[in-house]
């Protein structure tokens, strides 16, 4: 599992690799909970891009849940883009498009957080 | 506190610290005896060959008083005495008269008239620098003056801890009358290796110097001055030359080899044979070196050597400046050796490897000794490492013990934590399985259906669990469900949803009913944030009506008797615990008679083998399809377990894996056409 995180504006996209499960899931939620908090502290979005997620287990779904918990708790708001069709499969199953709204691209995610970072997202 | 015990110890000089502080004092003595290079005094020794040829010792006065008539021709610069003369000579003419049985009394008083023998030997000593030996110790009544000696110059406020001492054995007064000094021959304690020798002592009152010092000071004609010095020794100044002896008067001896080249025989000088070189203008010593003869003597170098060769080296030491000094400060300088060492070691050790401490309390030794040396060899101090590197390894002992105490102590703590460890998962997979009910046992033979249930826990128990009962007559509540966590919380909220979905279908209401109601107790108990995601159906036994609710849970497989595994749609809702209001949807749907659904959670699909793909879903369906079309729920889920397990393999089962197959047979009226 590998995070690498890039800025466009307000918005924090973090890209997610590899595979989310009980043994990943503690160090992924260390920073996916870093950036929520940071983002909620200058009103902006996290966009998680999963268009490299392999495999997310109930573990990893847990950590996704406490992270939407943590963001509501303090007015942040986390987006989810481009899932592959078995980590789709697994939110479709799990209703976790109910817990997050669900992007089909990163641009379309970074449209909802605002018009600055679709444009950053473009420029770039 | 043993740090502390160690440096009052050495302080105090326990007999242990002293015999091997003395012993290491030898070392450096064995190891760089001192060479001689000062030629200023030459002992005449009374040896064996004196003996044979004048006869044994004590000789008559007047045969001394020819060897020191001779000595004196050489031209001596003094001659000290190593011998001494208390009673009058019994060769004396008066004395043989007196002696002999039967004398002509002519002859008697004329042997009465010629000089005794000590008469002779005064004469002889007059005018040749003559120091005689005399000899401290208890008060003696032929001597209850004290000795006359030559004024030793002093500091105002005295020297009150130099050795004093009640009284002396000096020699008959006519003798004495006739030398120009006295000097101690005293040598420290018999039967001992003579380290340190007394310098100066007061006896009866007197300051008397030794024979050695007073022999050099007569051959130097120079005076003799005492002063104090740092550390609480005394410099001793004699002419020119100088040196620093301890508070008591003693002086530490740098001791050099046994030299046959000290001495010349007495038989010799008296046939005028010797080299004039040795004895000319120099500092001479009388003594005794014969066999049978009391007065010998070990050195620190192990060498038994003339009592009288210890009064030459003092003389050297003196001459040649040499010298050696245990100061005030050096007990004070060991106890911080030690002190510094011991607080290192016990701050350090801890954070070394054993390995690597020892090595830290070998060079500490290593340290000290060389510290040690180098006082000797460069500062002409006696400084003792043997304490301080005794102590040093002590304290290495004793904190390596307390260090490998304290591993063994943590080892042991790592051993209980894992068996509680072990104990936890065990108690979690107790709680886990023991709420599991029987298929076989709980239901008894219901003609209208059959159930098979399974749960393989995972080593680290995740939290699935399948349950079944009968809410009335006709229906009959299965639920499988799985906790997103692992061990005794995972157990726990387990435990916790299954007795809440219990009381929640036993209240009656559609599947969602039960499941929005469940999760809202639930959620009132959940700590830990965990989710469930629960397939919970209500099947009627006499129609064959399905009513189900999905939260989040693999979508079950049904089949008919005769047709292909169907997967249910995934609609329903997320885990329950997810969205704590969320209202789930009930389902339904009607199973022909004969068919049957297999519900399994994600510990199945997702078992990995070992190049880490997964069974998924689309193996399940194969593996369901391959069953045959009259297999009982046994037979269905013992398929699709060994399938789950020839496909895992050598891989660890990582998730807990739990099956539960249902398979409605027909109504009631339906039941007796079944086979």
């Amino acid at each position: 599992m590998n995070v690498s995180s890039r800025r466009y504006s307000t918005a924090v996209v973090l890209q997610v690799s590899g595979r989310l499960d009980q043994d990943t899931c503690d160090a992924f939620r260390g920073q996916l909970m870093g950036h929520v908090d940071s983002a909620a502290r200058e009103a902006g979005a996290v966009v998680l891009d999963l268009s490299a997620l392999e495999y997310v287990s109930s573990a990893g779904l847990r950590c996704f849940m406490l992270a939407s918990r943590q963001a509501k708790a303090q007015h942040g708001r986390i987006f989810v883009a481009q899932l592959q069709p078995m980590v789709a499969e697994i939110f479709q199953i799990s209703h976790f498009n109910l817990v997050f709204q669900v992007f089909p691209t990163v641009r379309e995610a970074l449209g909802a957080v605002s018009a600055e970072a679709a444009a950053a997202y473009e420029k770039a | 506190m043993l740090l502390a015990a160690l440096s009052i110890a050495l302080a105090a000089s326990l007999p242990l610290v002293r015999g091997l502080r003395l012993a290491v004092f030898d070392g450096y003595q064995r190891l760089f005896p001192l060479e001689r290079t000062t030629t200023v005094v030459t002992i005449v020794a009374i040896d064996e060959a004196s003996i044979a040829r004048y006869g044994q010792w004590p000789w008559p006065r007047t045969r001394v008083a020819e060897l020191v008539g001779r000595i004196g021709e050489y031209g001596s610069a003094s001659i000290g005495f190593d011998i001494f003369f208390p009673e009058p000579d019994r060769f004396s003419p008066a004395a043989i008269a007196a002696e002999l049985p039967v004398v002509p009394t002519e002859l008697a008083h004329s042997l009465a008239l010629l000089p005794s023998n000590d008469e002779v030997l005064a004469r002889s000593i007059r005018g040749h620098h003559v120091v005689l030996g005399i000899a401290s110790g208890a008060p003696d009544p032929r001597f209850p003056a004290p000795p006359r000696a030559p004024p030793i110059a002093m500091p105002a406020e005295g020297l009150p801890d130099i050795d004093s001492l009640p009284g002396h054995i000096g020699n008959v007064p006519v003798i004495s009358a006739a030398a120009e000094s006295r000097g101690l021959m005293d040598a420290g304690p018999e039967s001992e290796v003579v380290r340190q020798v007394p310098m100066v002592r007061r006896v009866q009152g007197a300051l008397v110097a030794s024979l050695g010092v007073e022999t050099l000071r007569v051959a130097e004609d120079a005076g003799l001055k005492l002063e104090p010095a740092r550390g609480g020794l005394i410099n001793l100044r004699l002419g020119d030359h100088a040196t620093t002896i301890q508070e008591d008067g003693t002086a530490w001896l740098r001791m050099g080899p046994h030299d046959p080249q000290r001495f010349v025989s007495a038989l010799d000088v008296m046939e005028r044979r010797v080299n004039p070189e040795l004895l000319n203008g120099r500092a001479v010593l009388l003594g005794i070196d014969g066999i049978g003869v009391q007065d010998y003597k070990t050195t620190p170098l192990g060498e038994f050597v003339p009592g009288v060769e210890i009064h030459a080296q003092v003389i050297e030491n003196l001459f040649g400046g040499v010298k050696l000094v245990r100061p005030a400060y050096a007990s004070l300088m060991e106890a911080g050796a030690l002190a510094a060492c011991g607080l290192l070691l016990i701050v350090l050790l801890p954070r070394m490897s054993a390995l690597q401490g020892t090595h830290l309390a070998f060079a500490m030794v290593l340290l000290l000794t060389g510290s040690g040396l180098v006082a000797f060899l460069y500062f002409d101090t006696l400084l003792d490492p043997a304490g301080p590197a005794i102590g040093t390894l002590a304290v290495f002992a004793s904190v390596m013990v307390g260090t490998l105490s304290e591993a063994e102590r943590q080892r042991r703590q790592l051993r209980e934590q894992a068996a509680r460890m072990a104990g936890e998962v065990d108690a979690a997979r107790r709680i886990q399985m023991g709420l599991l009910p029987d298929p076989h046992a709980a239901l008894g033979h219901d003609p209208r259906y059959g159930i098979a249930a399974l749960l393989e826990p995972a080593r680290t128990v995740g939290g699935d669990f399948y349950d079944f009962f009968m809410v009335d007559e006709r229906r009959l509540f299965f639920v499988v469900a799985d906790v997103s966590g692992k061990g005794l919380p995972a157990a726990l909220f387990m435990a916790a949803v299954k007795s809440n979905l219990k009381g929640a279908a036993l209240r009656g209401g559609s599947v969602g009913e039960i499941l929005t109601r469940a999760q809202a107790q639930i959620a009132l108990e959940n700590p830990e944030q965990l989710f469930v995601t629960v397939f919970a159906g209500l099947l009627d036994l006499d129609s064959g009506h399905l009513e189900y609710a999905n939260a989040g849970h693999e979508p079950p497989f049904s089949r008919l008797e005769r047709g292909v595994p169907e997967r249910f749609g995934s609609s329903g809702g997320p885990p329950l615990c997810v969205i704590e209001d969320f209202v789930f949807p009930t389902q339904g749907r009607t199973l022909a008679a004969g068919e049957w659904l297999c519900v399994v959670t994600d510990g199945a699909t997702e078992a990995m083998n070992e190049s880490g793909a997964f069974f998924s879903s689309e193996r399940l369906r194969a593996s369901l399809t391959w069953v045959g079309k009259d297999a009982t729920p046994d037979e269905v889920m013992a398929r699709v377990r060994d399938d789950v397990a020839r496909f895992v393999g050598q891989a660890e089962i990582a998730d807990d894996i739990t099956l539960l197959v249902l398979r409605w047979k027909g109504g009631q009226e339906a039941a007796p056409s079944e086979r």
